[in-house]
């Protein structure tokens, strides 16, 4: 055991003699490891930081789980069931006018509250909306909200960038704007406007106040009232929700959970993933660039290593030829030239996270204004410990690959056909 | 006691033609013998010490050193007990000229691992200076001439007091007065610590005043 590791550190101390001989080109193995490594932590924190920081906004937007009504088609045309066992044809059915609400709405929201899996549950109404402004008309979207339970599930409260989200949950015929349907609209808070009915009724409402989520689509279409002021727009009973959204402890649970509950209350049902698929689908994308840009550069490093240690070998053919003849075994020259690699490749590594952090850092300084990304200050960067430690452990793999082929050369050699001469 | 015993060596090169170099060469070497090996230029000298020496393993019949039959060991055995039991000293000095003179001659007492550091470069100094080269210990080993580099490499035989020292023409590089400083030393070795020597040598009177003296001629021993 000591034996080994004497013959380790004496095959790092003839490796280090080696390298300080070939000190340039050693460095220049070494700067080319820490690139790659730089490129990576750099790119992967930058994508990330960005994928991320869109995930966020969007999913903080987004229920975990959503269960709804749809209007449907019945699979079973009234002819069916008059005449059974007979092939009926109907052309172009048309759905019955049903209410969209959810049956018994209060008592899932109850059932779920009680669920130990579930961190919030609201329910909610939706509905299309006019908004007049003169002679022309704006197309929104109203949501009745439980205001309490929504704020915990989204913050809606934090979003408030003007008036107050206190006076619409005390107030009603109040609601919260979007901030670019205010612009649209020309309103502030205080303003009164006209909502029109998708069954043609016409409301004045007060606006309470503006919210900004970052995000364009919702903040130029939707407003928020409480659930009470929605259902007496609509003229439905106060048990009328058409939505329940759910926010859960483990949101990878939600797949899962939406099936078990679209099958225990018959509702349609939907989970994160499925409503942002696209998101995620891009962000599997982005993560394949980056890996496959930096494992190419990696790449060509290690194949620079691989370069500087074959030749290494070929002009020391004699020196390894005489350690041998001294009593150097086959390992302890394997040693001499995976030491080198290694070393390269560890301070490569080492210096390529450094230099990938502070470029990072420097990046998530820069300021950064956007219409589109309305909360965002600066370039998003991600710092995860996972990415300093995927770029180690690629680099020194890459490395070891690329020096262990050269050594493994040098260790076969045989010293008699060289010192024979 | 017999520290080598060789007996029916048979030795062929296959490039470019096949070619028989030594012929049933036997011949038995006690402890603490000072051994010259004479002959022609081409006669199958240096062939022989380096299959004695271990470093060429593609013979026929069988070598026994310190009782151990060397036909059949790994490498790895071999290159264990050569840095233990047998110091060579090549024609050429092959030294490592990107490391000192006195790492040179420390490195294979670092791989034995034997003794610590400091008693290691002790000892290393000290044949150094009996062979009058201390004063370039510190200096790197391609910077000497081949006189002081071929003493050098003959301190770095000596330096894990091996079982047998094995020279090709080790003086063959060096002036007579160099030589005789060998050629002493050797001696003492072999008197006084009962090391064996065994060297090739073209140096007539290097030859008389040794123990015992084998000749060789076209692949065979012709006198031992
Ligand atoms: N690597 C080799 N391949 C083929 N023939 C060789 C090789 N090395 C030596 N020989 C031949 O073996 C014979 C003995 O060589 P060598 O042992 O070097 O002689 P010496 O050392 O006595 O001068 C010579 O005829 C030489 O040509
Ligand atoms: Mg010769």
């Amino acid at each position: 055991m000591k034996k080994r590791f004497t013959n380790i550190a004496l095959s790092a101390s003839i490796a280090a003699t080696y390298m300080k001989a070939k000190l340039r080109q050693t460095l220049v193995a070494t700067a080319g490891v820490a690139f790659g490594i730089t490129v990576f932590i750099f790119m992967v924190s930058f994508i990330q930081g960005t994928n991320e920081y869109t995930q966020d906004v969007v999913f903080q937007q987004s229920p975990h789980l959503r269960l709804f009504n749809e209007v449907q088609i019945a699979d079973q045309s009234l002819l069916d069931k008059c005449f059974p066992g007979v092939v009926n044809v109907v052309h172009h059915q048309k759905p019955k006018d049903i209410l969209l609400n959810l049956k018994d709405a209060n008592q899932v929201l109850e059932d779920l509250a009680g669920d130990p899996r579930v961190q919030a549950a609201s329910g909610a109404i939706t509905t299309q909306v006019f908004f007049r402004l003169g002679s022309s008309s704006f197309n929104g979207k109203l949501n009745g909200v439980n205001l309490e339970k929504e704020d915990q599930l989204f913050n809606l409260s934090g979003k408030i960038i003007e008036g107050s989200y206190e006076e619409v949950t005390v107030r009603t015929n109040s609601i919260l704007m979007g901030v670019g349907l205010a612009k649209l609209l020309n309103v502030r808070t205080g303003d009164q406007v006209v909502v029109t009915t998708e069954k043609g009724g016409n409301f004045a409402v007060i606006v309470a106040g503006i919210f900004k989520t970052g995000l364009t689509d919702i903040d130029k279409q939707q407003c928020y009232a409480s659930t009470k002021t929605v259902q007496k727009l609509l003229g439905a009973p106060a048990s009328y929700l058409t939505e329940i959204k759910v926010k859960l402890l483990d949101k990878e649970l939600a797949h899962e959970m939406s099936h078990e509950l679209q099958a225990r209350y018959h509702y349609q049902g939907s989970d994160w993933k499925k409503d942002n698929a696209s998101l995620l689908e891009g962000d599997v994308l982005r993560k394949m660039i980056v890996y496959g840009v930096a494992g190419t550069i990696l790449l060509v490093a290690g194949f620079g290593i691989f370069n500087i240690l074959t030749m290494m070998i070929y002009e020391k053919m004699k020196e390894i030829a005489i350690l041998k003849a001294t009593g150097f075994s086959d390992s302890d020259v394997k040693g001499i030239f995976l030491t080198q690699a290694l070393v390269i490749g560890a301070a490569g590594a080492v210096m390529g996270l450094a230099f990938g952090f502070l470029i990072s850092y420097a990046v998530s300084k820069v300021p950064f204004n956007s219409d589109v990304m309305i909360t965002l200050d600066h370039l998003p960067v991600s710092f995860k410990p996972v990415y300093y430690i995927t770029g180690f452990t690629f680099g020194i793999l890459t490395t070891a690959l690329s020096g262990y082929l050269p050594s493994r050369k040098a260790a076969k050699m045989d010293p008699i056909a060289i010192l024979r001469g | 006691m017999n520290v080598l015993e060789v007996a029916n060596l048979n030795k062929y090169f296959n490039e470019p033609v096949r070619n028989q170099v030594l012929r049933n060469v036997g011949f038995q070497v006690e402890r603490g013998e000072f051994v010259a090996i004479t002959g022609k230029s081409g006669c199958g000298k240096s062939t022989l010490l380096y299959l004695l020496s271990t470093m060429d393993t593609d013979f026929e019949g069988s070598i026994t050193i310190d009782g151990e039959q060397m036909k059949g060991k790994t490498n790895r055995w071999l290159a264990a007990f050569r840095n233990r039991n047998i110091g060579f000293v090549f024609q050429f000095h092959y030294l490592l000229p990107e490391f000192t003179t006195l790492e040179n001659v420390m490195l294979p007492a670092r791989k034995l691992g034997e003794y610590p550091a400091g008693r290691t470069e002790q000892r290393a100094m000290q044949l150094l200076k009996l062979l009058d080269v201390d004063a370039h210990a510190l200096k790197r080993a391609a910077l000497l001439s081949g006189g002081q580099q071929q003493r050098v490499a003959i301190a770095r035989a000596l330096i894990n007091d091996p079982l047998i020292i094995m020279g090709d023409e080790p003086t063959g590089n060096l002036d007579s007065a160099n030589s005789a400083t060998v050629f002493g030393l050797f001696k003492e070795l072999a008197t006084e610590r009962k090391q064996t020597v065994l060297v090739v040598t073209h140096d007539e009177d290097f030859a008389r005043r040794a123990d015992r003296r084998i000749h060789m001629a076209d692949g065979s021993i012709v006198d031992a």
